[in-house]
C-alpha cells in the first residue's frame, strides 16, 4: 500500500509543468506495464514475421536439379548374379539381377550418404567413410549404417526397357520391399 | 662529428613537420612516462589495452599470446581471402578450375596456400588459447560470460573453416560437407532423416522431408551442387565473418570490463 | 627393427591403446587426493620438469626420426593436409607439459606459503608501451614469417574435380572434425552428429558455473583444481586430441583400422557383424522370435538408457561422488552428472562395440530412432 501511495503522489507531482521529473523517480507502474507489454508483444510479432519470412525464404518451389528417371536397357543385359556398376556414375543406380529378380539399389549410404564401392572378391558394398558394409541385396550387416540401402521404383516400359524412377524410394525395414514396384520379375 | 650532428637535427626537422605531426600526435621521440602513456591513450588500436598492467600479464609464460595471435590470423585470413575473391567464382562450371588457376596463372600465387594454413593455425591457436584459459582458471567469476563468447567463437571458427572446405569443390570437399550435411538432416525432428521427423506429419503428408529439411536448408538442394557451393561461399565470405566479429568485439570489451587479463587476487 | 614396428602397431589398435591411456590417465592427471597419493609416490610429478620435458620430447621426436624411416608412416604424416596434426601433436604436448611445470611450481610455492609466481610478478606495474607492444610485434611477424616459409614450402593440397558418385577411400572430414567423424563409428548420426556436438558447446558453457572453486583463478595450479582440470584433461586429451590423431593417422581404407606403419591395404578384411542389444536380448539369450511390437523389442535398451541416465546419478551421489554432490548442490550436480554421463557414454559404447559386437542399445530403424 505504501508503495502505491508514493507512486500517485509521484505520478501528480509530474503533472505539475514546472516540476521536471528526475531520473530516479520511479514511472507509474499501470502505464509501465501497458507500454512494455504493447511494446515487447509488437517486437516479438515482428521478430516472429521477419523469421518465418526468412526461414521461408531458404527453401525455393524450383529446383534445378538433374531428371530423376531414366532407361537403364533390357533385363537380358543384366547377368544373373552380378551387380551392374555401368549406371553408377551418372545415375547413382546399381542394378542388380538375381536368380528372380532385377532391382535397383541407390547408392547412397544410408548413414551419411557416401557411395560405397562394390567389392566382388568380398561380396558386399563397403561405404569408405565410416566403414559400414552391406551385403549384395543392401541389407546391413557391418559398420554404423543403422538400416539397408534404399531401393528404387523399377519398371518395363513399352518397348521392354527397363525405367528407373528415383523419386520413389522403398526402404526394407518398412516392409516396402514387397511392393512389386521395388522389383522385376525377370 | 658533423654527422651525426646533422642526423640529429634532420630527425628534430622531421618531428617539427606539420604532416608528422598531424599523423603521430604524440611525437617522435617518445622518452617520458607521460609520453607513454599517451602512445596507448592516442591510438585507437592500442587502446584495445589499458594503459598500465600487472607484469605477469605481459609475460608470454602466462597468456602464450595465444588469443593476440588468433585475432591478428584471423586478419591475416581476412586479407588473403578479400584477395582470394578477386579470382574465384563460386560455381559448379567454374570453381575448380579457378582454384588451379589460382596457383598456376597468378604470379607469385601463395595465397591460397597462406589461407589455408592459417586457418589450419587459427583453429590451433584458438584450442590452445581455450587451453591456456582454462589452466589458469581465468574463466571464474567474474569472467564466465566471456568465456561462453569465447566457446561461441571457437565454434564459428571451426564452422568458418567448414564452410571454407567447400569451395575448391573438389573430391575431398564434396565428402567432406556431404557428410556434414546429412548429420544435419539427421536432426531430430527437423531433419528428413533424424528421429522423430515422421511424426510431423499429418494422414499421408510429410512435413519434413528432403526437400523442407534442416539438411536442405544448409545446402540449398537435396544434395551438395550448386546452391550448396554459393550458399556456403556467401556463409564463408560475408554472413560468418560478420557474426565473429560480433563477436569478437563483445569478447575483446568483455576482457576490459571484467578487469582486464586475469591474475592472482 | 620390423618387430619393434610390429609391436607398435599391435598397441596402437584402439582397443589396447585406448585403454592404456585411460588406465593411465588418472594416475597422470589425479582427480582427487587418494590418486594424487599415488601420482606422487611414483613420482609422475617428475614429468613436470625440466628433466621431464626434455624425455618426453627426445620420447616424442625419437618416435617420429624412427617412424619416418618407414614407408607407410611417412606418406600419412608427410601429407600436407597431416602436418598441422603433427604441428598440433607438438603444441598440445609442449604446452601440456609448460602449464603443468609452471602449476606443480606455484603449488610448491603455495605449500611453503609464498604465492604462486604470478602474484609476485603482478606487484610489479608495466606500460602497454613499449613492454606489451613489442612482445605483440615479434609475435606477430614472428608467425607472419611462418606462414610464409609454410605456404612455400607446402602447396596447399587440391584433389580431383568433385564427383558426386565416388567418394574418395577414406573420406575423411576436416582433421578438426576427425573426433566426431570417429564417433559416428559408433553412434547414429544424430547423436554423434547433432546431440554430442550441442552437449560440448553447452558443456563448455557451463564449466564456469558448475566449477564453484574459487580458488585457483589467475594463475597455475594442479593441487588447488585436481578434479576440474583432470576431467578436462580427460576430454580434452583423450576424447579430443586422441580420436583426431586416431581419425588421421590410423584410419584408413573402408574406415579400417591401420598401425602406423602398416601399409594402407584396401581389401583387409576386418569381420564388423555387429548385432543389437534387441537381437542379442530375445534371439541369442532367449532363443525366441524378436517381438513385433516396437517398444517391448527395444525394452531391454531403453530400461538400460533409461537407468544409465536416471539411476546411476542417484547412485553416484550416494557413493562415489558424494563429496562432489555436497559441494555442488543439486542442481549444479544434476547439470554436471549428465553431461558427464553423455560424455563418457562414448567410451562406454566403444568398449560395448569391441567387447560384444554391439551396435545399437536401442535400434528403431523405422523412426531413425537409435542410441
Amino acid at each position: 500500500m505504501a508503495e502505491d501511495h508514493s507512486n500517485v503522489t509521484n505520478h501528480k507531482r509530474t503533472e505539475d509543468k514546472n516540476v521536471q521529473p528526475t531520473l530516479d523517480q520511479p514511472i507509474d507502474r499501470r502505464s509501465f506495464i501497458k507500454w512494455a507489454s504493447i511494446g515487447w508483444a509488437a517486437f516479438a510479432a515482428g521478430l516472429a514475421g521477419y523469421g518465418t519470412i526468412i526461414l521461408r525464404y531458404l527453401f525455393p518451389n524450383v529446383l534445378f536439379e538433374p531428371k530423376q528417371s531414366f532407361r537403364a536397357g533390357f533385363p537380358k543385359e543384366y547377368t544373373v548374379g552380378e551387380v551392374s556398376e555401368n549406371l553408377k556414375d551418372k545415375y547413382g543406380v546399381w542394378i542388380v539381377r538375381d536368380s528372380e529378380k532385377i532391382y535397383a539399389l541407390a547408392t547412397v549410404c544410408t548413414h551419411l550418404g557416401c557411395t560405397p564401392n562394390w567389392m566382388p572378391n568380398e561380396n558386399k558394398y563397403k561405404c569408405p567413410c565410416h566403414g559400414s558394409g552391406f551385403y549384395k541385396n543392401g541389407i546391413n550387416f557391418e559398420g554404423p549404417a543403422p538400416r539397408p540401402l534404399e531401393r528404387y521404383k523399377i519398371s518395363l516400359n513399352d518397348d521392354g526397357e527397363i525405367v528407373i524412377d528415383k523419386t520413389k524410394k522403398f526402404q526394407q525395414e518398412k516392409g516396402e520391399w514387397k511392393d512389386p514396384d521395388s522389383y522385376l520379375m525377370a | 662529428m658533423s654527422d651525426s650532428n646533422k642526423k640529429k637535427e634532420m630527425w628534430e626537422k622531421i618531428q617539427k613537420n606539420q604532416i608528422f605531426r598531424a599523423i603521430f600526435r604524440t611525437g617522435g621521440s617518445i622518452t617520458t612516462h607521460k609520453q607513454r602513456v599517451l602512445v596507448t591513450l592516442n591510438n585507437v588500436f592500442l587502446h584495445l589495452h589499458p594503459v598500465r598492467l600487472p607484469k605477469h600479464a605481459v609475460k608470454v609464460k602466462y597468456t602464450w599470446c595465444m588469443g593476440g595471435l588468433s585475432f591478428f590470423i584471423f586478419l591475416v585470413l581476412t586479407v588473403t581471402g578479400i584477395l582470394l575473391m578477386f579470382y574465384y567464382r563460386p560455381t559448379v562450371e567454374y570453381a575448380y578450375g579457378d582454384i588451379v588457376d589460382l596457383s598456376e596463372q597468378v604470379p607469385l600465387g601463395l595465397m591460397r596456400e597462406i589461407h589455408r594454413w592459417s586457418a589450419h593455425l587459427m583453429v590451433i591457436t584458438v584450442w590452445l588459447h581455450m587451453f591456456r584459459v582454462f589452466m589458469t582458471g581465468s574463466y571464474k567469476p567474474p569472467r564466465e560470460f566471456n568465456w561462453a563468447i569465447g566457446v561461441i567463437l571457437l565454434v564459428l571458427t571451426m564452422l568458418m573453416s567448414f564452410t571454407g572446405y567447400l569451395l575448391p569443390w573438389d573430391q575431398l570437399a564434396i565428402w567432406a560437407i556431404t557428410v556434414g550435411a546429412n548429420m544435419a538432416k539427421a536432426t531430430p525432428f527437423i531433419g528428413s532423416a533424424g528421429p522423430g521427423s515422421s511424426l510431423l506429419a499429418i494422414g499421408d503428408v510429410n512435413f519434413v522431408h528432403s526437400a523442407s529439411d534442416a539438411g536442405f536448408a544448409m545446402l540449398g538442394g537435396r544434395f551438395v551442387g550448386e546452391g550448396a557451393l554459393l550458399r556456403f561461399y556467401v556463409l564463408h565470405c560475408i554472413g560468418l565473418p560478420f557474426v565473429i566479429m560480433l563477436f569478437m568485439i563483445v569478447h575483446f570489451w568483455r576482457v576490459r570490463k571484467d578487469g582486464g587479463i586475469s591474475g592472482p587476487t | 627393427m620390423e618387430q619393434i614396428k610390429d609391436f607398435i602397431n599391435i598397441i596402437s589398435a584402439p582397443q589396447i591403446s585406448f585403454t592404456a591411456i585411460i588406465l593411465l590417465f588418472f594416475f597422470i592427471f589425479p582427480p582427487n587426493d587418494l590418486f594424487y597419493k599415488i601420482h606422487r609416490g611414483l613420482r609422475i610429478h617428475k614429468l613436470w620438469t625440466k628433466g621431464g620435458g626434455i624425455t618426453i620430447f627426445s620420447f616424442l621426436t625419437i618416435f617420429f626420426i624412427f617412424g619416418i624411416t618407414d614407408q607407410n608412416f611417412r606418406m600419412i604424416v608427410t601429407k600436407p593436409d597431416n602436418v598441422p596434426i603433427v604441428a598440433l601433436l607438438y603444441l598440445v604436448v609442449f604446452f601440456l607439459w609448460f602449464s603443468l611445470k609452471q602449476a606443480y611450481d606455484n603449488d610448491k610455492r603455495i605449500d611453503e606459503g609464498k604465492g604462486p609466481n604470478e602474484a609476485e610478478d603482478a606487484k610489479q606495474k608495466v606500460l602497454v608501451w613499449p613492454d606489451l607492444v613489442y612482445i605483440e610485434l615479434i609475435a606477430m611477424v614472428s608467425v607472419a614469417a611462418l606462414l610464409l616459409v609454410w605456404a612455400v614450402a607446402l602447396g596447399a593440397p587440391l584433389e580431383e574435380p568433385a564427383n558426386p558418385t565416388v567418394s574418395p577411400n577414406p573420406s575423411k572430414a576436416p582433421w578438426y572434425f576427425l573426433g566426431l567423424q570417429e564417433m559416428l563409428v559408433y553412434f547414429d548420426p544424430w547423436i554423434a552428429g547433432v546431440l554430442f556436438p550441442t552437449v560440448i558447446m553447452l558443456g563448455f558453457i557451463s564449466i564456469p558455473f558448475l566449477d564453484n572453486n574459487r580458488k585457483g583463478s589467475g594463475y597455475f595450479t594442479f593441487k588447488e583444481r585436481k578434479m576440474a582440470i583432470s576431467i578436462f584433461l580427460f576430454f580434452w586429451l583423450v576424447l579430443w586430441i586422441f580420436l583426431i590423431t586416431t581419425g588421421t593417422f590410423l584410419r584408413g581404407p573402408n574406415w579400417n583400422f591401420f598401425g602406423p606403419f602398416e601399409y594402407w591395404d584396401k581389401h583387409k578384411l576386418v569381420a564388423l557383424t555387429n548385432v543389437n542389444l534387441s537381437e542379442l536380448f530375445y534371439m541369442v539369450w532367449q532363443n525366441k522370435q524378436l517381438p513385433s511390437n516396437i517398444l517391448l523389442r527395444e525394452m531391454p535398451g531403453f530400461l538400460l538408457v533409461g537407468a544409465y541416465l536416471g539411476l546411476l546419478p542417484l547412485i553416484l551421489a550416494k557413493t562415489l561422488f558424494k563429496k562432489v554432490y555436497e559441494r555442488l548442490g543439486p542442481i549444479r550436480y544434476s547439470v554436471f552428472i549428465i553431461f558427464l554421463l553423455i560424455a563418457i557414454s562414448l567410451p562406454i559404447k566403444m568398449y560395448l562395440r569391441w567387447g560384444f559386437n554391439i551396435k545399437y542399445l536401442v535400434s528403431i530403424p523405422e523412426f531413425f530412432f537409435n542410441i
